[in-house]
């Protein structure tokens, strides 16, 4: 080994090199002391374990008073040199010894919850195989620029966010969104750096590399969020800036008081509020950093300890507890041909964004037959309608919110919509079309009315399937004692029949999407700590309005990223029991921190006070109590 | 309100580093204290929790290598972010 890597050695392993030098030093003056007479060799080796393990300790303690903080070090520095000054050598080195064991191994252990995170960064490559100039060029991921397109090899890692322009292969997503299933991948679809191309090669079109990628700003959420001080945090926080000086002045007056300096001295030393500063932030960053492996994003502390309190998880229906896929599954014409109906209400709700429009138009468009109105579709001959029926515009038409819509088209006023719409409209409603409704919505499909001039002329049916989780995690959560609930603005009957598939506790109904808020408000004004769990964009408000709003597959969507106290990165309902549960156990832990902090303190006040505990049987104890609150926090790392 | 202006038009680059090693959360504040001491400092926030440092500076006057000696010379040890 030459100098120089020597020096090296020595500045990377500098915490464990001090220490185990004090330790020895320590270990080898006390024994001299104790079965020779060399009182004064020992006293010496003592003084000099105090001073090598005490240096560094020292010196912070000098930059803490000199910059007017008052930490932990001067305490210790202060406690170390007094023990020196009447005579207590052993004291003295015990103290310094067992501190400086006690930070080194702190920060070790703590090193592991910040390390947590870096796995995850570590998951994208440095290069990139980029199409430029007519041929390939392997440069660094971060020179890539948007609009290139990356070559990804089967097995290799996406080194840009992008789109897939040409090639399929199933991608493993784990890193990002925290599903441990594939996604098959093809034409069109987006994938993220730092996930895994499994099966085929795959060119990308890029949207965003280096420090503009998903994972990147998942990671740096994630990062905020284990900074931001939860109310535990900031109240100990404030607690903390009193009780130091507050514990000085107590080691004064005792001594004032006892003229014992031991006494005074040992007061300092378990004064530091140690493993209760410390022992809350360990709790929360190792639960934010587990949640962020699994693919949920946490906001902060704050928000993890609002979730331990959650009793009532409520779910939007659509999307949430269903795949969100609405398609139609029956159309029934009166007098009139199925077609005919679909035809014309695919018109009326052309312009609509309602998902419930979008499968009417998308049905239209597939029906294999039947002219979807006069020649007009021939017209347009576009290559999409060459392919699909296009379905011609209306007239003009009108939402009505929550009901459905109102349009003109060759002359016929077209409603489609449900019940409430046609009861405004004062329009009738045949006893053999209710039947027939009444059949369809008890096996939990919505169904809309078509009426032309005024008489109901059909009905569609549209089914959106269950997700095959929903009543698994439904159950989970029931198991942990919370109550659910699920929101819909379906009727009535659809709503029974959807509740008592996943077998929800309650279900509201006929809700417009202001409701939704209003009956978060009414759970939260009867006492329930709820939670919402929506798709982050049109559940914004009552995402918002519940104490904890939980956004699903947020990948890829910044705002349900903003708006969500947490987001669920894949569209994976059973993350949400996972959540709750993770929450529950970290409000658990920060509590078990707080109170062993306590009580640590507690005892040794009182044993320092009848004189049972000394400096260094202190220093010992606090050392293993922060040592405990960290280790502690850290189990969550592992929930 | 002349000054102010003035302080605005001078470009501030920021830095990260990342200290592993902390031992105690008021370690992590004596290490901000440290920092702002530093010529050309304007802002400083150094977590604790994750061990990032943050640098605001001046780019005419401060002299990053003078960040990680300082980290240094409080005993912690920094790295790249």
């Amino acid at each position: 080994m030459n100098k120089r890597s020597i020096t090296q050695y020595y500045r990377k392993n500098r915490k464990a090199i001090v220490t185990a030098s004090s330790g020895l030093l320590y270990g080898g003056g006390w024994s001299l002391g104790h079965f020779t007479g060399f009182d004064t060799a020992s006293a010496g080796i003592l003084v000099l374990a105090a001073i090598i393990g005490g240096y560094d300790i020292a010196k912070t303690a000098y930059y803490e008073v000199t910059n007017r903080t008052l930490g932990i070090k001067t305490l210790v520095t202060l406690a170390a040199i007094g023990a020196i000054v009447i005579g207590e050598y052993w004291e003295a080195a015990a103290v310094v010894f067992l501190f400086s064991l006690g930070s080194y191994l702190e920060g070790r252990t703590m090193r592991k919850t910040r390390t947590a995170l870096q796995e995850l960064l570590e998951m994208t490559p440095d290069t990139a195989t980029v199409r430029r100039d007519g041929d390939l060029q392997e440069v660094p991921a971060r020179d890539v620029e948007a609009g290139e397109v990356v070559l990804v090899k089967p097995g290799g890692k996406i080194p840009v966010d992008g789109t897939v322009v040409d090639g399929e292969s199933a991608v493993n997503q784990a890193p990002v969104t925290g599903e441990s299933a594939p996604v098959h991948k093809a034409d069109g679809d987006e994938v993220y750096a730092g996930t895994v191309n499994q099966e085929g090669a795959l060119e990308v079109r890029t949207t965003g590399a280096g420090s503009d990628t998903t994972l990147e700003r998942i990671i740096r959420r994630v990062e905020e969020a284990q900074e931001a001080q939860s109310p535990t945090e900031s109240l100990i926080d404030r607690f903390a800036k009193y009780y130091t000086p507050a514990v000085i002045v107590l080691a004064i007056g005792a001594y004032a008081v006892t003229q014992n300096a031991i006494l005074s001295l040992t007061l300092l030393v378990i004064g530091c509020p140690g493993a209760l500063v410390i022992g809350p932030p360990v709790s929360i960053v190792s639960a934010i950093g587990n949640a962020a492996r699994s693919g949920v994003l946490m906001k902060g502390g704050e928000h993890l300890e609002r979730a331990g309190k959650i009793d009532l998880v409520a779910f939007d229906k659509t999307g949430t507890l269903t795949k969100g896929e609405t398609a139609v599954a029956d159309v029934e014409g009166f007098d009139v041909a199925d077609d005919e109906i679909i035809s014309l209400a695919a018109t009326a709700e052309k312009k609509s964004e309602h998902h419930l429009a979008d499968a009417i138009v998308d049905a239209a468009r597939d029906r294999p037959t039947a002219a979807t109105d006069g020649g007009t579709a021939v017209a347009h001959s576009d290559a999409a309608s060459a392919e699909h029926r296009s379905v011609p515009d209306p007239d003009d038409f009108d939402v009505v919110a929550g009901k459905g819509v109102v349009a003109h088209t060759d002359g016929h006023e077209v409603v489609v919509g449900n019940r409430a719409l046609l009861d405004d409209r004062s329009i009738d409603i045949p006893n053999h079309v209710a039947e027939y409704v009444r059949g369809r919505e008890e096996r939990g499909e919505t169904v809309v009315h078509v009426v032309r001039d005024g008489s109901v002329v059909g009905v569609i049916a549209m089914r959106d399937e269950l997700r095959e989780a929903a009543p698994g995690v439904v159950a989970a959560l029931q198991d942990a004692g919370i109550e659910t609930v699920m929101l819909t603005g379906d009727n009535e009957r659809t709503a029974s029949a959807v509740a008592g598939e996943v077998g929800i506790d309650e279900y509201r109904a006929e809700l417009l999407p202001e409701d939704k808020q209003t009956v978060i408000e009414e759970y939260q004004a009867d006492g329930h700590v709820i939670a919402m769990v929506g798709d982050g964009i049109n559940d914004a408000p009552s995402l918002a309005t519940a104490d904890v709003g939980i956004a699903m597959g947020a990948a890829g969507t910044d705002t349900a990223i903003e708006t969500a106290d947490m987001a669920l990165m894949a569209d994976d309902l059973e993350r949400i029991p996972y959540a709750v549960k993770l929450s529950k156990a970290t409000r658990w832990n920060v509590l078990e921190n707080v109170g062993l902090a306590v009580l640590t303190v507690t005892v040794l006040l009182a044993g320092v006070l009848t004189s049972y505990v000394t400096l260094a049987a202190g220093m010992l104890v606090h050392e293993v109590s922060v040592l405990a609150v960290i280790l502690n926090g850290m189990r969550l790392l592992r929930h | 309100m002349a000054v102010r202006v003035v302080r605005q038009t001078v470009m501030n680059e920021t830095t990260q580093l990342r200290v592993m090693d902390f031992d105690c959360p008021t370690c992590a504040s004596t290490v901000e204290r440290a920092l702002s001491n530093v010529d050309g400092v304007q802002n400083v926030e150094v977590h604790y929790t994750t061990g990032r440092v943050e640098i605001e500076y001046d780019d005419d006057v401060a002299d990053p290598d003078a960040f990680a000696q300082a980290i240094e010379n409080q005993g912690y040890t920094p790295q790249p972010a």
